[in-house]
């Protein structure tokens, strides 16, 4: 205790000193002074007091809202993905997003655009990017995903004023660019007693195609269990759908989440599906398989929640999630397209301005 | 934790006061108890017994053990003055003895009536506490005695009791003081009129900064100057530490941090996480307002049902952008 109580106190003075040394020096500050602030925000609390009531405030504050979804991303793609592909492809992948992401273009943005400083955002859209994109997506992809990601999300403004989800952005625009690329190289993972060999380096790679695009070609489902499981073919981050329930639902007991969403968003997937397979028959694909395959559960609970580019009041965020669960029906049953969440969200993001607007109105007459 | 609807203030900041009262020795100019009886007929009367504020006056300073005795007074008083409106006395809804006592006293009593409820703040507040208790809608800065309702203190039914009753002189009033700033809580008896330094002057903690408040800390008002005097509408003084320097590793003192006045955390643009209208109590969206007020538009803000708002600070203290929403609100309702 004693020891940790002074290595705080050497730390602090030295912090202090190069607070004192950056803020001092223009050209120094103009350069580094965003990134110190960035470091220095991780160890030290603000120095900013309440000027005005309430004169208390509570311990939740941006960073950590930030922080658990960073979390909840990390145990609920990140772990099962080193299990299923291996260590060597996912780790690659991660490090290639944050440093373009975050440590090349965020600071390089920050730097010119004399934005105070850089912020946690940017590494929650960093770690959604590999998880978009097939297993065998070069890293070369991963890179131009996250420099696209990051700099449209800045050119929109940043935490507060996203008008789309930024990791969505780029893997549309990933899409349009690299047609090919990003929709093969869907690795069959690793499902057996994990061995270091295996844990390093995952399996052979064999690829097969995703279950909806299976089910387009020849109307066959796969089985709900490796659905459930991640023993299925499919995006990097969206396979372990148990992982990734189990942490959205704790987002959502955190309150980071609003649970809304991916009620609003499952549910009305499951419905719209039950009612068309029923009137159009075998079109629409089953509603549990619709449910468990691509990465519906992935992003009903982590990118359709993202709070600033959904509405704010409580109705439009049901009307929100019924949207998008309407619109990937439509795209996956009636498209050539499999997967159509990318396409509901974005399109719902945008949606979701006018029903903000309109809600008002009716509400407050 | 309970963000819904309100909060639980006194769960999150618990702050026990010291049994003993002590009398803050004075003798300068000082202000005697006056009471102006209303002119308007009393249909009416509430007693709060449960304050939401950890930091407001406990009942038990003033019942002393003895509710019966403090009963008898407020039935005497209501005789004399108030002699054909009811008393609706609000308990906390834990508190079974004093609900028994009570209760036991209001049998053959028809105009004593016992209201309880969960000590949530800010359902003290006048707006919120006369919509509880009788299902009348007001609103916020109206005094409630133009709807025939009159909120009494307890403190000022002793007052009453002994000022104008017993044609005492009274000129003390129980003020707590609390907070991070000083030595120790306690329950002072102080004479209105003194100024706050000789008030603090014995508990104040002199090797840290601090700052003094007035009634609270979640809607009160700073004291900048320490000679400024109590008076007799002040309810509560709380003194809290200023950290206006950075503390490594916040992550594991956050409660240490949460009782010093610091924002903990960075201001940045409201993120839509709905923490501000899940709390608020009157069902309102705080986030409008700033939107309205970040783009220029204060007059707007009012379309926003804006008047409701009973000012109670909650969702400036919860929202994690650590926007002033409740300087905000009360800058669009002035709305220059
Ligand atoms: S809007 Fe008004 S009533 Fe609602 S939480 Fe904020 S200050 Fe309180
Ligand atoms: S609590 Fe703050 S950040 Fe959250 S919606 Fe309200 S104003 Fe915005």
């Amino acid at each position: 205790m004693k020891i940790f109580k002074s290595i705080e106190i050497i730390l602090d003075n030295n912090l202090n000193k190069a607070e004192q040394f950056v803020q001092s020096r223009p050209k120094v500050n103009f350069l580094f002074g965003a990134l110190f602030e960035a470091c220095d925000g991780l160890i030290r609390s603000t120095k900013d007091t309440a000027k005005t009531p309430p004169y208390i405030r509570s311990n939740m504050d941006v960073k950590q809202y930030m922080g658990g979804v960073l979390v909840a991303l990390f145990f609920g793609w990140v772990v099962p993905a080193i299990y299923f592909y291996g260590f060597l492809c996912v780790v690659p992948k991660l490090i290639v997003s944050f440093a373009i992401g975050v440590f090349v273009v965020d600071v390089i943005w920050v730097v010119l655009a004399r934005e105070e400083r850089i912020n946690e955002g940017g590494f929650v859209t960093c770690l959604f990017i590999p998880a978009l994109l097939p297993p065998q997506a070069p890293l070369w992809l991963i890179g131009v995903g996250a420099a696209i990601s990051i700099l449209f999300r800045n050119i929109l403004g940043g935490v507060g004023h996203n008008l789309v989800n930024p990791a969505l952005l780029g893997r549309l625009l990933l899409t349009i660019c690299f047609p090919a690329i990003v929709v093969t190289g869907w690795q069959e993972p690793f499902t057996e007693i994990p061995t270091v060999q295996s844990f390093i380096h995952g399996v052979d790679a064999v690829t097969r195609a995703t279950p909806l695009i299976v089910y387009k070609e020849i109307g066959e489902t796969a089985s709900y269990f490796s659905l459930l499981f991640g023993s299925n073919t499919g995006s990097l981050g969206e396979t372990c759908r148990i992982a990734i329930i189990i942490m959205g639902v704790w987002l959502c007991f955190k309150r980071i989440a609003n649970w809304r969403i991916p009620v609003a968003y499952l549910g009305s997937v499951f419905i719209f599906s039950a009612v068309l397979s029923l009137l159009v028959g075998n079109t629409v694909a089953p509603p549990i398989f619709q449910l468990l395959s691509g990465g519906l559960i992935f992003a009903a609970f982590f990118m359709a929640t993202d709070p600033v580019t959904t509405t704010y009041s409580q109705i439009g965020k049901w009307i929100f999630g019924i949207g998008c669960g309407l619109i990937t029906v439509v795209i996956r049953s009636f498209t050539p397209i499999p997967e159509g969440i990318m396409y509901a969200i974005l399109l719902m993001n945008l949606i979701g301005i006018p029903i903000q607007s309109l809600i008002l109105k009716i509400k407050y007459r | 934790m309970v963000y819904k609807k309100g909060f639980d203030l006194i769960k999150a900041y618990p702050t026990e006061f010291s049994e003993e009262v002590v009398s803050v020795r004075y003798s300068g100019q000082t202000e005697n108890f006056s009471f102006s009886f209303p002119e308007k007929k009393v249909e009416h009367i509430i007693i709060n017994l449960c304050p939401t504020e950890p930091w407001a006056l406990p009942h038990w300073a003033i019942l002393k053990g003895n509710t019966i005795n403090f009963l008898h007074k407020l039935e005497k008083v209501r005789s004399e003055y108030f002699p054909d409106s009811p008393c609706r006395i609000v308990v906390d809804r834990c508190e079974d003895e004093l609900i028994n006592d009570l209760i036991r006293y209001g049998k053959k009593k028809e105009w004593l009536h016992t209201f309880s409820m969960k000590p949530v703040y800010p359902y003290d507040a006048p707006v919120l506490i006369i919509k509880n208790v009788l299902g009348l809608e007001t609103t916020f800065g109206e005094n409630p005695i133009d709807h025939g309702i009159l909120l009494l203190e307890p403190q000022t039914i002793t007052g009453i009791y002994e000022h104008y009753m017993l044609k005492r002189e009274t000129g003390v009033r129980l003020i707590p003081i609390s907070g991070t700033g000083l030595h120790e809580n306690r329950i002072l008896k102080i004479k209105p009129g003194t100024p706050v330094e000789t008030v603090l002057k014995k508990y104040i903690r002199t090797d840290i900064k601090y700052r003094v408040f007035f009634d609270g800390l979640l809607n009160g008002t700073e004291v900048e100057d320490l000679s400024q005097t109590v008076n007799w509408s002040v309810k509560n003084i709380v003194v809290m530490e200023e950290r206006d320097y950075k503390t490594p590793f916040p992550y594991m003192k956050t409660k240490e941090l949460g009782s010093t006045t610091s924002l903990m955390g960075e201001l940045r643009r409201c993120v839509y996480c709905n923490y501000c209208d899940d709390i608020c109590p009157v069902n309102l969206e705080p986030a409008l307002y700033w939107h309205c007020y970040s783009r220029g538009e204060k007059q707007k803000a009012r379309h926003y049902a804006l008047d409701k708002c009973i000012e109670c600070g909650l969702c400036s203290y919860i929202c994690p952008s650590k926007l002033e929403l409740l300087q905000v609100i009360r800058e669009c309702k002035s709305g220059s």
